[in-house]
């Protein structure tokens, strides 16, 4: 059961403790531009999860089998490791988009649009390289994909559902529209901090 | 529209100008930058003896290269198994350091090994008036992993100095157990074996340490963080304990060193 | 950039009003991050320090030029195809340079940045102005513009980490050669306490400056003194 708690202690941490938006500020750009209305993030947000399920488990496999010194080649490539990350990410958006448009036009219909904006959300890239700096094995980064990329849809949801409701306020002009997001997002983050107190370890040992 | 064959020989001709410009550089800076990562780890150990480095020392004033004569001349090493056996050059290399010294073990990958795989390096610093024994120890902060190097004094009980380090904690709460230099000199003077001689380390007491040979001020705010130093130390320096019990009984260090 | 340039002209001053335009604009009134919203990621998290705020300022300046410059001098001959992937690889390509140039040059700054340089290469702001400027201008204008773009992005970054730093920590530049000391832990170690014989000493350090949260904060008021001040930025919607 030891693989299963380490998998539930990483998503809860990188869903919530660890978000990616609110604690590290990746993917910042898509999150604002994107959060004007609850539909679309909600679409982003998925296309989100998606992506980095995807591409963090590929790009562990890369890096453990094809870049490491212990490696197939044997040589130390790590240097070569951003490169083919994104390149990696941007071809697997590419994969995903033609797949999911031929299997599921419905859903490409919804997500479609959003899938060329993830190669350059930097959450994409980000969850790979703390992958690596943080030394996750399969199952982990797998753990961690999916966790961080849940956080980052909850993260984008709250704010364009907060961002629907405000327009009906009277907010000061100069801060109307983007200064208002930065402001909600620093709240945001400082509660997202009160969840600090979890204890993942905690949890996974309730459900034993 | 431009033709496959333009596009593939565009790719083709892209990548390996890439490929190499940047693999001469790489060729170019290498040396220089693994001395730097080794100048670093060895920058962290001395840090556990920064007061004994001599008068007028100051660890974060050195220079790289008085950091590595430091190491290489007053610094020797030897790694232990789990069980406290010492080690050859040989079964560290087998361990997946080629470099087969004890300063190439990575306690980040030790951590992740099963427990009765694991091998621990111990460096001992000698001052010219005394000898130090410096130990690695890592374990689990708030968020992420913390380390720390802790040098005991030549009776093997009082800890003379200590220097920690972490991933991710939190600014201004549980990273201060590396930012504020003060935390770690409470540790200087504590002891690890209590009066009867048994192995107790060292707390770290929320609220105030009650016991001054034993126990040190916790961090405000930080709990976990403490908490994970307290943890890290039992578990980390109780690896060290068939050492420490061998050289009580006066067994030599000497065979035991690997140049 | 409104004006469309219909004639080139014969003869251009290597660094004439459009060039001062293309360097000043980023810096006030297209300021990327404030107006443009591009490139507020992750190195933005960087910011609770100066000296690592500058040096990745300095790598984003270095990215955004260059990268500018080579997708200019190629940019008829990249295949519409995989535009995409090769503009991410200039890109990339150079900020690996960067890290092995700090690993070479400074390895306890580029271990304290890790996974920060690498993510300069989703940086939106390096990404946007080769889609938008360096595509479809010459070499020259494009190696300025991006780094009128990349000092425009260093300049907010670098003070919000002034902001964070002093008033989070009481120092300046910590870690750096030129470290400045303001307040300081006591011997006595206790969080928020004042160094002895510090001119600052009536300031107890404020934890939330250091928080991720106050980044967000300190951008706000930017954005807010600058709509004030000028209100054809203000976002209608």
């Amino acid at each position: 059961m030891i693989l299963l708690d380490s998998f539930i202690n990483i998503f809860i941490k990188a869903a919530f403790v660890e978000n990616l938006v609110l604690a590290y500020f990746l993917g910042m750009c898509s999150y604002l531009a994107v959060s004007k209305t609850v539909k679309t993030a909600f679409g982003l947000g998925l296309a989100v999860i998606f992506v980095l399920g995807i591409t963090m488990p590929i790009n562990w496999l890369i890096g453990e089998y094809l870049l490491s010194e212990n490696g197939l080649l044997g040589i130390d490539l790590t240097f070569l490791r951003l490169i083919l990350f994104i390149a990696v990410i941007a071809s697997m958006v590419q994969l995903v988009e033609m797949v999911v448009e031929k299997v599921s036009p419905a859903l490409y219909n919804s997500l479609g649009i959003f899938l060329p904006l993830i190669t350059v959300n930097c959450a994409i890239l980000g969850g790979s390289l703390f992958m690596v700096a943080r030394e996750y094995n399969l199952t982990e980064s797998v753990a961690f994909g999916l966790g961080g990329g849940f956080g980052w849809f909850l993260a984008i949801i709250a704010i364009a559902a907060i961002r629907e409701k405000i327009k009906y306020s009277a907010v000061p002009p100069a801060l109307r529209g983007l200064g208002m997001a930065f402001l909600l997002t620093g709240l945001m983050g400082m509660a997202f901090m009160s969840l600090m107190g979890i204890d993942p370890e905690a949890l996974t040992s309730l459900s034993n | 529209m431009y033709s496959t064959n333009y596009v593939v020989i565009f790719v083709v001709a892209m990548t390996s100008l890439v490929a190499i410009s940047l693999t001469t550089l790489r060729e170019v800076t290498k040396d220089q930058a693994i001395q730097n990562e080794a100048t670093f780890n060895k920058r962290q150990i001395l840090m556990a003896v920064s007061d004994h480095l001599g008068e007028g020392k100051d660890i974060d004033g050195m220079s790289d290269d008085e950091v590595l004569e430091v190491f290489s001349s007053q610094v020797e090493q030897l790694a232990l198994n789990n069980d406290g056996n010492k080690l050859e050059s040989a079964a560290i290399q087998a361990s997946g350091y080629k470099g087969g010294k004890p300063e190439n073990i990575d306690m980040a990958k030790e951590k992740k090994k099963p427990l009765e795989e694991r091998i621990f390096p111990l460096y001992i610093f000698n001052s010219g008036a005394e000898k130090f024994y410096i130990m690695s120890v890592r374990g689990n902060g708030l968020w992420d992993e913390i380390w720390g190097n802790i040098a005991l004094e030549s009776d093997f009980n009082t800890i003379a100095g200590a220097a920690f380090d972490h991933k991710g904690e939190t600014p201004g709460l549980g990273a201060e157990i590396k930012d504020n230099p003060a935390f770690a000199k409470r540790f200087k003077g504590t002891k690890i074996y209590n009066e009867e001689g048994e192995f107790v380390s060292v707390y770290v007491r929320k609220g105030g340490a009650k016991d001054p040979d034993h126990e040190v001020d916790g961090i405000s705010g930080a709990t976990v963080t403490a908490d994970g130093v307290t943890e890290m130390l039992y578990r980390g320096l109780d690896k060290y304990q068939p050492f420490i019990e061998e050289q009580k009984t006066g067994q030599p260090v000497q065979g035991m060193l690997i140049k | 950039m409104a004006e469309v340039i219909t004639k080139v002209e014969e003869k251009e001053p290597l660094f004439g009003k459009k060039e001062r335009k293309l360097i000043m604009d980023p810096l006030t009134d297209n300021n990327p991050i404030t107006v443009q919203v591009l490139g507020i990621c992750s190195a933005l998290a960087v910011t609770s320090l100066v000296y690592p705020s500058v040096v990745i300022s300095i790598a984003v300046v270095f990215v955004c030029a260059f990268s500018s410059l080579f997708t200019s001098l190629i940019r008829e001959r990249i295949p519409s195809q995989v535009r995409m992937i090769v503009q991410l690889v200039i890109i990339a390509s150079l900020v690996t340079i960067v890290e092995l140039v700090l690993k070479w040059a400074n390895y306890p700054i580029y271990k304290q940045l890790s996974v920060y340089i690498g993510l300069i290469i989703t940086n939106c702001i390096v990404m946007g102005r080769l889609e938008a400027y360096a595509m479809a201008n010459k070499p020259w204008r494009s190696f300025v513009d991006g780094i009128g773009n990349g000092l425009g992005y260093g300049a907010i970054l670098i003070l919000v980490a002034i902001f964070r730093e002093l008033f989070g920590k009481g120092t300046l530049f910590a870690g750096s050669p030129i470290e400045l000391k303001f307040i300081g832990p006591t011997p006595e170690y206790m969080i928020n306490t004042v160094a002895e014989g510090s001119w600052f000493g009536w300031y107890a350090n404020n934890n939330l400056m250091v928080l991720p949260a106050a980044a967000m904060f300190i951008i706000a008021i930017f954005i807010w003194v600058q709509r004030s001040r000028n209100p054809e930025l203000v976002d209608i919607s």
